[in-house]
């Protein structure tokens, strides 16, 4: 996009390589002029909505639950399939800014709320597309951005309004039945993804584990103690939450009992071996009489770490180091049970736990220390030699472990993510249980609301808000037009039906289900959820409009 | 004429070595500052643009003029000027980075056709010299002092002035809850001081640019930790705090030492002796009765987990500014030592908590007793978003600051250049000679201020600056333009305010750009070294050129 050469006699930098000055000597203003490239004006902003409306286009056919997925194949071949916003924009290596921009916007909804990430990039989207139609008519486009913006906060406002309540039970079980709200919400946060075929079962997962680890009284979750692992085989519906700790490791030595009750675990960080001192040292061993020394020495050792892990009434061991063949043999022969390996966090997510202690080294052992739980069993996946430690009924039960299966990489991945976005739903649920509903039906509610709005606005504003509202008829649309219904006319018939209704519940029926309340089909999202949706793109758009110059250093040359 | 007309030529300089001089050259310099003033001419004002700049993979959108020219990589010597005084104007004020590149600019737009006509530059320069001198005389008669006696209203007139230096950047919409911010971080500053290095900014990406917070205290972001660490306790009333720069780590003394062993029982008594060492040096601080000990340098995991077992909270590796921070605010003072560590080198603060913002955790001091330091945490939706909301708090930091310090301000939105430019036509009608046509140049190159506005907010300037002038001389000094009503209006009333020190400063080193510039009719430019001809050195040279200065 180069700008058209001006009639300046100043030497204009966008298509001057090298000015010339009077004498017609060429010279360089800027470094390495020629590489760069640059556009400005009302090209650069056009070419920018190109871009941004281009990445929306790709992720349109994605939303809802009649959306499809996506095939992203990495550089070095690996195969990802997902209808996950964040997830298809961070792998699509664009090279555009503009989209780059796009990129992070939906990665910030990720980390701030966890769902709607398509949504928010197909709203930017759409957003871009109105402001190119009033930029055509002349319209600065600083004034659009503050157009939208007010017209965001009307929208903001409106949400507010049409904000329903979901209940939360006191009784945490009460939440897990299929009636309840919370379980309903993770449903539909789970309805677009593949996994619903056991729709059941993943939310009531998702239910589960957010309230094992939800601290109800400050409203807060964290994510850290929930943890999601996926292993190939087996079906969607093999999948599991586990009320406590996995570790992907297996017992030191195969003879070692696989499974055994009341736990009282031990938690080292030094490995079974002599202690080394730090220091450079050297040892110089000159007669066989030494040499056996040593060997005692290490003997001796062994046997005496040994005793003192047994002193302490330790029946489990949990390394961070690992052992030799040495330790190995004696820790079996004193029914020793022991796991080397361990990572750093699965160590300490263990300690949490059991309410047991790290130990640094074996002369701190003691029984205070210790880590307690009710089980550990070795669970054995399928025929496949993949092993994997549980470890169940800990004192401090605020851990839980989510276990997918599926039958290939793919779908376990996907599920992963399925599962974290309803993860997400439930938590943001906990934290603020304002709700409103889905299938657009929120949309179209602010949409009818700015441009009521509209004409009450003087000046440019009025613009603005017609095309704010028209940018958000844009999600209903795509909604209808992914669940293969005609999109004008759905949304005219919800639009004429929320205004004769006076009900702002009215969606996209996406499934077929013959009702368009989405109320009665509980359909949600969360408020604060859109309403972030809202804020970001209307943020992003003004960012992109008030952009009218570009320059990229050229690429560099080695 | 014994060469018969002819002169031979005389080589002085090295060969390859480029000289340019005379008209040519003056010209050819202010052509060059003109082509970077007219790249930033659209970021001016409540309606300027942004620039999207990609340097080296790197994404920034900024409307900051000193931002902008720091990245746009100038090369050529004379346009190096105008990058200068905008990067000087940041350091002095922090705001006004655009106006004073477009203002030289245009002083030397405007002496152009007078050298053109062959008119020495000394005598530009002495009237620039002139001109500008009375600007700033007349800019401290005009200016009006703020009053600090009711703290509510200063308050009030401050956030006015943030309010202004916003107005033309991404937060704009949201001013209201930034100007809150800003005031109020600068405000609880030490008064006598007011260093902004004690405002900590922190980003983090996600949420709403309204998201951000302010904490009364420091906050910085969990730093890296060893296993353990979650089984301390995260939050405390009334803490006694403990910065160290020691590292907490079973290690050896000394790198390069050797220990020669000869008996197997020496063995065990070394490696007891190393961990004597460290669990001595634990227990010094356990004993000192701290509940938080900071470290500049690491805390390994076993002062970690000997830490969490005697409910102490630990960070190490607490970057240094942040460091300096918490001791300014907390009291106390870094220790380089474990032992003799009393009471007074303890510090304290009221609450301290780890918060998760967004994806990250971040430790918070809170309510500390000597507060002269305040913490942002920025948040927005990309990356760039963030970094410019940071760029627009730091001029509005700044602005609030200078208006602290040195409390007089003028009207902007055009009104003073209005002001001063009519005051330097009057002037110039009253002297005789070439100072006459410079002094009513430098006047009419004020009004570039004024007239970009409007352009750049699709404003018709011919007729609204038309408005203006005659506005000003009858004697309506503070009428500038208003982009709510897209014409004009009485901006002291409407309390879009500037420090005048902006002005001031801005006017004085355009100026001195612009004389710096015109006085200049050689340059001679060394060749570079020759490139070497192997192909690796060729890269590096490469290399070279593609680092910024």
């Amino acid at each position: 996009m180069q700008a058209p050469p001006q009639s300046m006699e100043m030497p204009d930098m966008s298509n001057a390589i090298v000015a010339q000055d009077e004498m017609g000597r060429p010279f360089i203003i800027v470094k390495d002029q020629g590489s760069k490239e640059r556009s400005h004006g009302i090209d650069a902003i056009k070419s920018h909505i190109l871009a941004a409306r281009q990445v929306s286009t790709i992720l349109k056919t994605s939303l809802g639950p009649r959306g499809l997925d996506k095939i992203l194949i990495s550089p070095d071949g690996e195969i990802n399939i997902t209808n996950d916003g964040a997830t298809i924009l961070s792998q699509m290596e664009l090279s555009n800014e503009i989209a780059k921009l796009l990129v992070e916007l939906s990665k910030s909804q990720d980390n701030e709320i966890g769902d709607g990430t398509t949504g928010v990039v197909v709203l930017t989207g759409a957003l871009l597309d109105q402001s190119l139609e009033l930029i055509e008519k002349g319209i600065h486009p600083i004034k659009i951005a503050n157009g939208f913006e007010n017209a965001c906060k009307i929208a903001v406002e409106n949400l507010d309004k049409i904000a329903d309540e979901v209940v939360i039970h006191e009784d945490l079980k009460d939440n897990l039945l299929p009636s309840s709200d919370l379980f309903k919400a993770a449903k539909t946060s789970l309805g677009s993804k593949i996994v619903s075929k056991s729709h059941d079962k993943f939310a009531k997962m998702a239910v589960e584990c957010v309230l094992n680890v939800a601290d109800l009284s400050r409203k807060d979750v964290d994510f850290e103690l929930i943890k999601v692992e996926g292993k190939l085989g087996g079906s969607i519906d093999d999948s599991k939450l586990i009320n406590g700790i996995t570790i992907d490791k297996d017992f030191s030595h195969p003879q070692m009992p696989k499974s055994f009750e009341d736990l009282k675990i031990a938690i080292l960080t030094c490995p079974f071996e002599p202690p080394k001192p730090k220091t450079k040292h050297k040892l110089e061993i000159s007669t066989i009489e030494e040499f056996k020394n040593l060997q005692d020495y290490e003997q001796n050792k062994f046997t005496e770490m040994i005793a003192k892990v047994k002193e302490s009434g330790a029946n489990l061991v949990i390394c961070q180091w690992g052992f030799d063949d040495e330790a190995n043999h004696l820790l079996l022969s004193n029914d020793l049970p022991a796991v080397r390996w361990v990572g750093g966090s699965d160590l300490e997510r263990i300690a949490m736990a059991t309410n047991g202690r790290i130990v640094p080294r074996f002369e701190d052992l003691t029984p205070e220390k210790l880590g307690h739980a009710e089980k550990i069993r070795e669970v054995v996946m399928g025929t496949t030699r993949e092993r994997m430690l549980v470890i169940e009924g800990c004192e401090n039960t605020k851990t839980v472990t989510c276990l997918i299966r599926g039958s290939n990489k793919m779908i376990v991945d996907e599920s992963i993510r399925s599962l974290h976005d309803s993860l997400c739903v439930v938590r943001n649920l906990i934290k603020d249980n304002r709700i409103i509903y889905g299938g657009g039906a929120a949309e179209i509610s602010c949409s009818l609301k700015i441009s009521e709005e509209a004409d009450k606005q003087k000046g440019i504003d009025q613009y603005a808000f017609r095309a704010f509202s028209q940018a958000l008829d844009v999600i209903p649309m795509s909604l209808a037009e992914n669940s293969g219904l005609d999109p004008i006319e759905t949304l005219t018939t919800l639009k004429s039906q929320q205004v004769n209704e006076k009900n702002s519940n009215i969606g996209v029926d996406c499934l077929g289900n013959h009702q368009n309340d989405m109320k009665k089909l509980f359909v949600i999202e969360t408020l604060i959820g859109k309403r972030q949706q809202l804020l970001l793109a209307t943020q992003l758009t003004r960012m992109v409009l008030k952009i009218n110059d570009v320059i990229i250093s050229g690429k560099d040359q080695y | 004429m014994s060469f018969r007309g002819q002169t031979p030529t005389i080589v002085v300089l090295k060969e390859g070595t480029d000289t340019s001089q005379g008209r040519g050259q003056i010209i050819s310099n202010i052509n060059a500052c003109v082509a970077i003033q007219d790249t930033l001419r659209a970021t001016l004002g409540p309606f300027g643009s942004d620039i999207l700049i990609v340097n080296n993979n790197k994404t920034t959108i900024s409307n900051d003029g000193a931002t902008i020219l720091k990245l746009l990589d100038v090369v050529h010597p004379a346009a190096k000027i105008l990058v200068d005084i905008s990067r000087s104007q940041d350091s002095e004020v922090g705001d006004g980075t655009t106006s004073v590149a477009l203002l030289a600019g245009e002083f030397l737009k405007e002496s152009k056709q007078f050298i053109e006509e062959g008119m020495s530059p000394t005598i530009i320069t002495k009237g620039f010299r002139k001109a500008c001198e009375l600007s700033c005389e007349k800019i401290k008669e005009l200016q009006v002092e703020l009053h600090n006696e009711d703290p509510v209203e200063f308050r009030e007139l401050l956030r006015k002035c943030a309010k202004t230096a916003m107005s033309s950047k991404i937060i704009h919409k949201n001013s209201d809850f930034f100007t809150e911010l800003v005031v109020d971080s600068v405000l609880t500053l030490d008064q006598d001081d007011l260093n902004e290095q004690l405002i900590g900014i922190k980003k983090v990406p996600g949420g709403s640019m309204t998201d951000t917070k302010f904490i009364k205290g420091v906050a910085f972001k969990k730093t890296f930790s060893y296993a353990g660490f979650e089984q301390q306790p995260k939050n405390f009333k009334n803490p006694k705090i403990l910065n160290l720069n020691v590292e907490l780590e079973l290690k050896a003394e000394k790198d390069n030492a050797e220990v020669r062993i000869d008996k197997i029982n020496d063995y065990q008594e070394i490696v007891d002796a190393e961990w004597k060492l460290i669990l001595q040096k634990l227990q010094a601080i356990v004993d000192t009765g701290a509940n938080i000990v900071l470290s500049k340098l690491p805390i390994g995991d076993l002062a970690t987990q000997f830490f969490a077992d005697r409910g102490i909270f630990c960070a190490g590796r607490v970057p240094q500014d942040d460091m300096n921070r918490v001791i300014l605010a907390v009291g106390g003072s870094i220790q380089t030592t474990c032992s003799d560590i009393t009471e007074h080198d303890l510090g304290t603060c009221e609450v301290f908590e780890e918060v998760q913002i967004g994806g990250e955790r971040y430790n918070l001091f809170e309510g500390c007793p000597k507060t002269k330091t305040v913490s942002l945490i920025l948040r927005g939706g990309a990356d760039q978003v963030i970094e410019e909301v940071e760029r627009s708090l730091h001029d509005a930091i700044m602005v609030v600051k200078r208006s602290i310090k040195n409390r007089f301000v003028v009207a902007g939105g055009g009104a003073i250049e209005m002001e001063l430019s009519k005051i330097l036509r009057t002037y110039s009608r009253t002297i005789p000679g070439k100072q006459q046509l410079i002094i009513s140049a430098f006047a009419k190159a004020l009004e570039i201020i004024p007239r970009q506005l409007c352009e750049n907010a699709g404003l018709d300037g011919t007729e609204l600056l038309n408005k203006l002038r005659s506005l000003h001389s009858k004697g309506e000094v503070w009428y500038g333009l208003d982009f709510e009503k897209e014409s004009i209006s009485n901006n002291f009333e409407k309390f879009i305010w500037e420090p005048s020190l902006v002005k001031i400063n801005a006017l004085q080193s355009a100026t001195e750009a612009a004389i710096l510039v015109l006085n200049v009719d050689e340059t001679i430019t060394n060749k570079a070294n020759e490139e070497q001809p192997n192909a690796a050195a060729a890269a590096m040279a490469g290399r070279g050129r593609g680092i910024p200065r």
